[in-house]
């Protein structure tokens, strides 16, 4: 696009420079002290190390530390959450963007909007719902199904809870992607193969199927990439068996007071987010901005 | 209704798997309305309505403390976020720069950083900034609502963006040079022009950051220091049991609030895409 008055590299820069500075002050230097950090070359603490080293590096990496296993449990957690939210959505895109007439944008706000309200209440609804005590509970004791001694005790405190609550809060910002991309799917080439002998679950799998991939695969990335880090709902519902990667990095901080090895874990989980984004992301545009 | 997209017996089956997922998504939060009018406990079988824990919750200081905390994190954060949006998103469409793909994937970076690992990065930067301003000067800021509203910003920009630049780029670029021929500056241009027209995509993208800041834990667990913000306040008296009740009154009010604020979001932007009809030539 053409700048409005040729010439005025004056206003451009002026435009740019705010934005630029808070980013470079707020975002950009922060991430590169944690990289820093990570090989002492920064030392903040008074317990730190002064000296650089990559031995917090070599001791994740190589040596037998139990976080990198930490981090191969969060990444199936993850895999099994991601993959669970796109076959839940799925359908449901689908049945807005091919199967409804009328007020389907109406029908995916009711989707969307649970997704617009608190993080950490809809997190809390589930506790309320799983504890020992809870709703579930509560109604078994009440029905004499079990006695109040005997809760299901697996349904919080659990791997199985963290990955519920997780499928529960990222099924409706999946729902979009997946809407968007068979919403503009043009409907005659639907037509074209059924007119030329296809039945509709041949024409699924042979032409729907391939042309929404992409969307699923932006929703697949949209849910993988915020839950690979995700320290929240594990120290709600998650308890020592849902202890997930995020809580490793956050103990490092807050509780161990060991900020070296906890950067290389920060900086760690940043590089594997990156390298994702790199090979992904393309799928993951909300929309292009033109650039 | 029978077509090529799914026969008779497939769309039952997905309008039943329809209802059921937003089943799945709203008992929990109706769940949580009901206990909120319930006395006792938050478990079966439901006692009697009551009142009491909305009574109680406005009268908690330190749930009300952290209430304002977080409505005025929320609004600085906001105003500042808006500010720096307008100026990234008009350079983004309006102008051409070197560097712009760069510039570009720098603002939509904070899209996809795990909060955890941000709030981290702050909370390191900060904490080495007083460490410099102890050893040099003997004085330190310490950490507060000021850097928890200084990461919102960064997070909360990107989503700005998003909100103002579709609505710039359909705004005619007549309207801009007209205004320039008749001898207005690129400043009065803005707020003669561009501003009014630009209004409602505005104040939705202030909407938006607003609840994105409000609900946001992750980075100000680490950065709110001793003045939690109500997202860390809630966090921390989940563990509490008897208080659980207030909390539950307080998160519904919360929830009807935000859903107020998402429709009027929506409803601005929906009102702005209609302006935009009558100026584009």
């Amino acid at each position: 696009m053409v700048a409005v008055e040729p010439g005025s590299r004056r206003v451009t820069a002026g435009l740019l420079a705010t934005p630029l500075l808070w980013l470079t002050l707020f975002f950009l230097i922060p991430v590169g002290f944690i990289a820093a950090y990570s090989i002492g070359a920064i030392h903040v603490l008074p317990t730190d190390p002064k000296v650089i080293s990559f031995e917090d590096w070599h001791h994740f990496l190589i040596g037998d530390s139990i976080y990198l296993g930490l981090f191969w449990k969060s990444v199936r957690v993850s895999l099994v959450v991601s993959i669970s939210v796109v076959l839940l959505a799925y359908p449901v895109g689908y049945f807005l963007a091919l199967c409804v007439k009328k007020r389907k944008y109406v029908l995916l706000l009711v989707i969307i909007a649970p997704f617009l309200t608190s993080y950490l209440l809809r997190v809390l609804a589930w506790k309320v719902i799983l504890g020992n005590r809870g709703v579930i509970n509560s109604l078994l004791f009440d029905l004499h199904i079990r006695s109040p001694g005997d809760p299901v005790s697996w349904l919080i405190y659990s791997q199985f809870a963290v990955m519920l609550v997780l499928v529960y809060v990222w099924v409706p910002f999946v729902a979009l992607p997946i809407f968007v991309g068979l919403d503009s799917l043009d409907r005659s080439l639907l037509e074209a193969a059924g007119d030329l002998g296809a039945n509709r679950w041949r024409t699924f799998l042979r032409v729907t199927l391939p042309l929404s991939l992409p969307g699923a695969v932006a929703g697949f990335i949209f849910v993988f990439v915020p839950t690979i880090g995700e320290f929240v709902t594990p120290q709600l519902v998650g308890g020592t068996n849902g202890f997930l990667f995020g809580n490793a990095i956050n103990d490092r901080f807050t509780k161990a007071l060991d900020w070296q090895s906890g950067s290389v874990m920060a900086f760690f989980l940043l590089a594997v987010v990156a390298l994702l984004m790199a090979l992904f992301g393309r799928f993951a545009q909300v929309r292009n901005v033109r650039t | 209704m029978s077509d090529v997209a799914s026969s008779r017996g497939a769309l039952w089956a997905l309008r039943a798997f329809f209802v059921g997922l937003v089943l799945f998504l709203y008992l929990p939060l109706a769940v949580l309305v009901i206990f909120s009018f319930n006395s006792g406990d938050v478990t079966f079988p439901l006692e009697h309505f009551t009142t009491q824990w909305y009574r109680l919750a406005v009268r908690n200081p330190a749930l009300l403390s952290a209430l304002s905390r977080s409505a005025i994190v929320a609004i600085v954060a906001s105003t500042i976020t808006v500010v720096i949006g307008v100026l990234a998103s008009y350079a983004l469409v309006r102008r051409s720069f070197w560097g712009k793909p760069a510039f570009a994937a720098l603002v939509f970076s904070p899209l996809v950083i795990p909060y955890l690992v941000f709030g981290i990065s702050l909370l390191v930067l900060f904490t080495a900034f007083d460490r410099f301003l102890t050893v040099t000067m003997g004085t330190y800021i310490g950490l507060g609502l000021h850097s928890v509203a200084i990461g919102h910003v960064v997070v909360a920009l990107p989503y700005t963006i998003l909100t103002i630049t579709p609505l710039l780029e359909r705004l005619s670029i007549a309207l801009e040079e007209a205004a320039h021929d008749l001898g207005a500056s690129a400043w009065d241009t803005f707020w003669r022009v561009t501003f009014p027209l630009l209004y409602p995509a505005l104040l939705s993208a202030f909407l938006i950051a607003l609840t994105l800041s409000f609900d946001e834990y992750a980075i100000a667990s680490f950065l709110a220091g001793s003045s939690p913000t109500w997202p860390v306040f809630l966090f921390a008296q989940l563990r509490v049991a008897s208080q659980l009740p207030q909390l539950v009154a307080v998160s519904a009010v919360i929830l009807l609030v935000s859903i107020l604020l998402v429709v009027i979001a929506e409803l601005g932007r929906r009102a702005s895409e209609r302006k935009y009809e009558g100026s584009i030539s």
